[in-house]
């Protein structure tokens, strides 16, 4: 393509914008139509023909919005290392990202593409969703080439204005990669909580599905057990218990699909100092992260992938207070790794654990306060248990025996949170890192570089301060991490010194 | 592995001198707080006076209730003011506020993204303005500091905008220099 110009996109790029902008009709617009909905099918007689040519319009409506989109869709790399780009078809926008701007250059290769040799290149701005530009349908050729001279360009730039010791580690690094079966990834299926995001994206439909299965297949697994299982159970129970089976079954089911579309056959390589992922089903998704735009990383644990003992990491990068849940897309995610895997990851991320002996359990954490465990056992333990049992004392609905049960539940729960909290500093070539440590059933571990903190948060009761405490919460370019219920001049020490990495570390934190 | 470190040689944000909010702050703070209270209470006493039903039954607790609340209110209102303190240092700015949970807040000025300076019409009749400073990765501001004279306002942002981050790594800091970091012990 011609630089210096203004360009367009290739014309199929208009398959992108029709199923960008249906996705984006679906997902923001379908809430605003819902009055329409109501009085559609509350009013209207002929709702076939009316359905039929309300579809009709509103797909003629998107094509013609995604042709006028893509004539005004224009492009331009300047002179002066900027991306230009003309925008809009009501509101007209142009929007300029500076090279020096660019957190990422991101290739993602959707299916519709593939037998084109197409990809979508997308220009991460540091931060803000609202200022990425997308190129749709570009020659994979062309976005690997922007993508090198916008880090060759980023690069100089940063070797000019400091100095080049950061990087050195890096670049004696040569590639490395890592893959994961799609049998592994299926697994992250199972950890995660995709299956309850698949079943929030079921909820809109939940009322008409339990409808339809009271009616299709409720009444008649009851007649099934009624024949069946006769007068030994209650049948109704039993059906709606199957049913209840059934949908944890297909939540875990939608849960694994969902992960193979996301982490299909995943590869990762890592080479000076920059990760390349590359994974995905129906969109092969290639993200590209530079280890010193990592802000923070965490190494979690839950109940699940503690029995299948797999571990997910996740690379977080900066991101805009109001853009959080956006940019979460951009961390890099290592979704199931064993702890081999987990090792070797840490030795390219935080060289430094190698002297650990890469065991983080091994690590000589030091606990917070015991007083953590009593306002606990007060606030979440003995108060609701009390209140439940006057509360069946005086309703008669269960036995305040259970109550005990109950308090003895929420200890426990109480003391494992506070044997999770942890925390541990270490020094490696001069460089100072933190790892904080929570969780309960699982655990979590968090671990970044301490002159990256954008600032320090301090907190203390009047019984707090009676008894020399503070909690301390620290916020991160990529979240906040925070530990409750330190002595009070160990609080102080860390802030202290975490301020005076952020104030005299001449390293550029982003 | 953070050995040997010496905390007396840190700059010790414990020690920061707090500078008091304007003289308006109090004032500011009473009468926002009155702008909605008083609404609320003539609401109140409308709906007693025109049912009889809520009247009889809420009039008396009410009687009792409000100026209680509106008296506690103004009360603790002197306190959280007294209590907030704000403090610019060589390479951060400090802000202390909270009567129960007592919160310091301690943001380095090489992290501040963007500032903004607040003024309702209250606080533009008093002289004073609200001071938000952002950095990266928070949900809001990191520090919004309310009851400021206008002219601090615009003064800490200019020093904010002006700052530069050291390039010498042996800068001393806070007027005080540091050897080691803490420990895990």
């Amino acid at each position: 393509m011609d630089e210096q110009q203004w360009q367009r996109v290739s014309p199929w790029a208009l398959v992108y914008f029709v199923l960008h902008f249906a996705f984006r009709f679906i997902k923001d617009g379908i809430f605003n139509l819902l009055p329409i909905a109501v009085l559609f099918v509350t009013q209207v007689q002929n709702k076939l023909f009316w359905g039929q040519v309300a579809a009709v319009v509103a797909v003629i409506a998107l094509l013609i919005y995604s042709v006028a989109y893509y004539i005004n869709f224009r492009f331009c790399i300047t002179d002066e290392h900027d991306i230009l780009l003309n925008k809009g078809v009501f509101k007209k926008e142009r929007l300029t990202l500076s090279f020096l701007r660019v957190q990422n250059v991101n290739v993602a290769e959707p299916f519709y593409f593939k037998p084109l040799g197409l990809v979508n290149c997308i220009f991460d701005a540091a931060g803000s969703v609202s200022q990425e530009v997308i190129l749709p349908g570009v020659t994979a050729k062309y976005a690997d080439a922007m993508r090198e001279r916008v880090l060759t360009y980023k690069e100089n730039e940063q070797e000019q204005s400091s100095e080049p010791s950061t990087t050195d580690l890096a670049e004696e690094q040569s590639q490395r990669n890592l893959t994961l079966s799609n049998k592994e990834v299926a697994k992250f299926g199972l950890i995660s909580n995709m299956a309850i995001l698949a079943l929030a994206a079921l909820a809109p439909f939940m009322n008409v599905l339990f409808e339809f299965l009271e009616e299709a297949v409720i009444n008649r697994l009851e007649t099934f057990y009624e024949q069946e299982v006769g007068m030994l159970v209650n049948a109704a129970a039993l059906a709606v218990f199957s049913i209840l089976f059934l949908v944890v079954i297909v939540a875990i089911f939608l849960s694994v699909v969902m992960a193979l579309i996301r982490f299909y056959n995943y590869e990762l390589y890592f080479s000076e100092g920059k990760f390349k992922r590359i994974a995905g089903l129906l969109e092969r998704h290639q993200l590209s992260v530079s280890l010193e735009k990592v802000q923070s990383i965490s190494i979690k644990q839950n109940l699940i992938a503690r029995v299948l003992k797999r571990y997910t990491i996740q690379c977080f990068q900066a991101t805009s207070g109001h853009a959080i849940g956006a940019k979460n897309k951009q961390s890099l995610v290592m979704p199931v790794l064993d702890v081999t895997q987990v090792n070797q990851m840490l030795l390219w991320i935080y060289p430094w654990l190698d002297q650990t002996g890469f065991d983080l359990k091994a690590l000589n954490f030091k606990g917070v306060e015991r007083a953590l465990l009593l306002k606990n056992l007060c606030f979440y333990a003995l108060t609701p248990s009390v209140l439940l049992a006057a509360f069946s004392y005086v309703t008669d609905v269960i036995n305040p025996l259970y109550c005990i049960f109950i308090f003895a539940l929420l200890s426990m729960f109480a003391f494992l949170s506070y044997k999770r909290y942890g925390y541990y500093f270490y020094q490696h070539e001069g460089r100072y890192y933190g790892i904080f440590r929570s969780g309960m059933l699982g655990v979590q571990y968090r671990v970044f570089e301490l002159y990256k903190a954008q600032s320090a948060n301090s907190i203390s009761t009047y019984f707090m301060r009676k008894s020399g405490l503070k909690s301390l919460s620290i916020q991160l370019a990529s979240g906040t991490v925070s530990l409750p219920y330190l002595k009070k001049d160990i609080a102080n020490g860390i802030i202290d010194f975490m301020m005076f990495q952020a104030e005299s570390e001449k390293r550029n934190w982003m | 592995m953070f050995e040997n470190y010496q905390l007396d040689s840190l700059p010790q944000h414990q020690d920061i001198v707090f500078k008091p909010l304007a003289d308006n702050a109090l004032l500011y703070v009473q009468l926002s707080w009155l702008l909605f209270y008083v609404p609320l209470m003539l609401i109140l006493a409308a709906v007693c006076y025109f049912n009889d039903k809520f009247a009889s039954m809420a009039q008396l607790p009410l009687l009792i209730a409000l100026p209680i609340i509106l008296i506690l209110s103004l009360a603790y209102n002197v306190l959280s003011v007294r209590l907030r303190g704000i403090a610019v240092r060589n390479h951060d700015i400090a802000f202390k506020k909270g009567v129960i949970w007592q919160q310091v807040t301690i943001l380095p000025l090489s992290r501040v993204q963007h500032t903004e300076i607040h003024r309702g019409p209250l606080e533009r009749k008093l002289g004073l303005g609200s001071l938000r400073l952002y950095s990266a990765g928070g949900m809001s501001a990191d520090l919004s500091i309310s009851g400021l004279s206008h002219y601090d306002c615009k003064d800490i942002r200019q020093f904010v905008q002006d700052y530069t981050q050291p390039t010498h790594s042996n800068t001393q800091l806070n007027d005080a220099t540091i050897s080691e970091a803490p420990s895990n012990g």
